[in-house]
């Protein structure tokens, strides 16, 4: 069992979708995390055991790989494609509540900016790390993030921008988030913000890379 | 020394009489339309609307009149269609969300969608699906993910390479009436003629064309970097081949009355680090760049242009391989683009075409103090032994204060009236 979920680790760490998946080329022909999660369930693994000792252990080492420029964006993507292949595996599982979350977080673009690359690069991590993840994709409107955070008690929320124009409906965003929902947790990022503008807006949490968002999450529930 | 001379003696690293300026040359140092009208009015020029010349980042057209009151010592020609796929003609009055008139070409055609966004479509053709949109809170477009899936029996690299053609007649009839004004002109003259942008992110989507195929999503293009690294080597290689012929019918028309060819704006940078790692570079990227380079040196005095954003201080010894001679827009708020550093490593084998000012937070949020002393402190360090045009971190954005946009050019004219070095 130790195995098996070490290899399904080891696929996500390096983004070995499946079988036929010519990436990476070291792992050609090798089974990949479609084929040995299905094994893995099918000898009786839980849902939950894929996700702690394989899934969530194989997206950390990305992250920390990517926060130490060992791994970029492309490596990334392929390590989300994998765990995302896995997860489909999971999906009954975490319908039907078999599968501890560490909580729900909800992620988007602030209204005007359609950027989504870093957005999605986080998203993949905090769901890689056993987060749910609702992603509002990207130009959000304040509204639609406080219907999201109301709908999820207890959920925290995650704002991304990409342009210096609209880093103000970031701040509009928190502003409106924090009068309406008191005590709710608020995290940003972006190419053009940083601490000293998340502290301004009174948002919670910066980090200039996703690993961080990552860590301070889990500090939260831990 | 006039705006030509200057440009060449600095990139030749000689000394020239003071520190010139680019402002609009490329749709990299450009200015947004709604900074032009303020920049406008603030000279006390006549009003009128704005001519919107890059569509996608809503650049507008820096005038002659702007262009003596700024000191601006280069101007520049892109290729004859823009990125929506239509030429920059028939020009119609048009009003942004923003309530400004702005003039835009005849085939800059738009809809609203049900939550009153801007849809562009390419070529002007709205029987097909757009290929921009603007939010409504936005002040430019970005591109529409039109991706099929994909097939990988089916993938074939000639999908991608659908924009990249011989240039037609009419592109010669354009660089022929483009040498009208290059010749009468005493300022420096960048060209960028399309089709050498190796893996240009801005461009995989296609928003040109009317119904791209092949690989059009950013992340699938990214993934296809390690996924299909041949598929998209492919690509490059037929680019690079056509591109230099490309150049040579240009080159046969322009001759060396231009000084400048805009190669490539692939943004490999980050905030803090790279898009893909130094080796990927070498294997993927360089000997492409470098064989448009080699051409260009080869064969005509133009000087290459590269641009990419973000921290790239660890790829400029491969910039410098790969035979670029500038490199923009020198992001000196990303990790490790510092400077000095820069100016210590690698001054003498490249030219810095911008690094001015970061657009980030100083240009845009700082007070005019600030911007003055920051543009002072980056001229000082740039300056030092030629090798420096003057330009923002990129484009100078619509929310920018007009003021902050003085205090710059201020600080520059302050700071050439000093320069003793020169």
């Amino acid at each position: 069992m130790e195995q098996l979920l070490e290899q399904i680790a080891i696929c996500v760490e390096f983004g070995k979708i499946n079988k036929l998946a010519p990436y990476p080329p070291d792992m050609k022909g090798q089974d990949g995390a479609d084929e040995l999660t299905g094994k893995a369930l099918d000898q009786g693994i839980s849902a939950d055991d894929v996700l702690q000792k394989a899934l969530i252990k194989g997206m950390e080492k990305v992250g920390i790989k990517f926060r130490e420029n060992k791994i970029f964006v492309p490596q990334v993507l392929m390590s989300a494609k994998a765990m995302h292949t896995a997860m489909e595996h999971l999906k009954p599982s975490f319908q039907s509540g078999t599968i501890r979350r560490k909580g729900i977080f909800v992620i988007g673009t602030v209204a005007g900016d359609l950027h989504d690359i870093g957005k999605n690069l986080v998203s993949m991590m905090i769901e890689g790390n056993g987060w749910q993840v609702i992603d509002l994709g990207t130009d959000v409107k304040p509204e639609k993030f406080i219907e999201m955070a109301k709908a999820n008690p207890g959920c925290k929320v995650g704002l991304s921008a990409l342009l210096t124009t609209t880093m103000g409906n970031m701040e509009k965003t928190v502003k409106e988030l924090k009068e309406q929902i008191p005590g709710i947790i608020v995290l940003i990022g972006g190419a053009p913000v940083n601490d000293n503008f998340r502290e301004k807006i009174g948002a919670d949490f910066y980090s200039p890379d996703p690993q961080g968002a990552v860590e301070y999450l889990n500090k939260l529930v831990a | 020394m006039t705006s030509k001379e200057r440009i060449r003696a600095v990139l030749l690293h000689r000394k020239a009489d003071r520190t010139p300026l680019d402002f609009g040359a490329t749709t990299v140092t450009g200015i947004h339309i709604l900074v032009i009208e303020k920049l406008r009015e603030y000279y006390g020029f006549e009003k009128r609307p704005v001519k919107l010349t890059e569509p996608y980042q809503m650049l507008g057209e820096i005038d002659d009149e702007l262009l003596a009151a700024m000191n601006i010592d280069v101007i520049g020609f892109g290729p004859r269609l823009t990125m929506f796929g239509f030429p920059n003609e028939g020009w119609k009055e048009f009003r942004t969300f923003w309530g400004q008139e702005i003039l835009v070409p005849e085939k800059f055609i738009t809809t609203l969608d049900e939550n009153g966004d801007l849809l562009i479509y390419p070529q002007g053709d709205v029987s097909f699906s757009p290929s921009g949109k603007m939010p409504k809170s936005s002040y430019f477009f970005d591109a529409i993910i039109r991706q099929g899936p994909v097939d990988e029996e089916k993938l074939n690299p000639e999908d991608n390479l659908e924009e990249y053609g011989v240039l037609s007649d009419e592109d010669l009839q354009y660089w022929n009436k483009n040498l009208e004004i290059i010749k009468r002109t005493d300022k420096a003259v960048v060209a960028n003629i399309g089709g050498t942008g190796i893996g240009d992110i801005a461009l995989v989507p296609g928003t040109f064309l009317k119904q791209p195929k092949g690989i059009r999503d950013v992340a699938e293009w990214y993934m296809s970097t390690v996924m299909r690294p041949d598929y998209i080597r492919t690509i490059f290689e037929k680019q690079t081949d056509i591109a230099i012929k490309n150049l040579e019918t240009v080159f046969g028309i322009v001759g060396n009355e231009i000084d400048i060819l805009y190669v490539c704006g692939t943004d490999f940078g980050t905030q803090n680090s790279t898009f893909c790692s130094p080796e990927t570079f070498d294997e993927m990227w360089l000997p492409y760049y470098k064989k448009i380079n080699d051409w260009v040196h080869e064969n005509t005095g133009w000087k290459t242009f590269k641009h990419s954003c973000g921290a790239v201080e660890i790829l400029m010894d491969r910039f410098i391989r790969a035979g670029f001679d500038i490199i923009n827009p020198v992001q000196i708020n990303a990790r490790g683009m510092d400077t000095r550093v820069l100016k210590e490593k690698y001054g003498d084998k490249l030219v810095f075409w911008g690094g001015g000012v970061d657009t980030q937070k100083v240009l845009p949020f700082g007070e005019p103090e600030e911007v003055k002393n920051q543009v002072f402190e980056q001229c000082v360090i740039l300056s030092e032994g030629s090798g420096f045009v003057f330009n923002t971190v990129h484009n100078i954005q619509a929310n920018v204060p007009v003021e902050n946009v003085v205090a710059m050019l201020e600080a520059l004219k302050e700071f050439n009236k000093q320069a003793s070095h020169y």
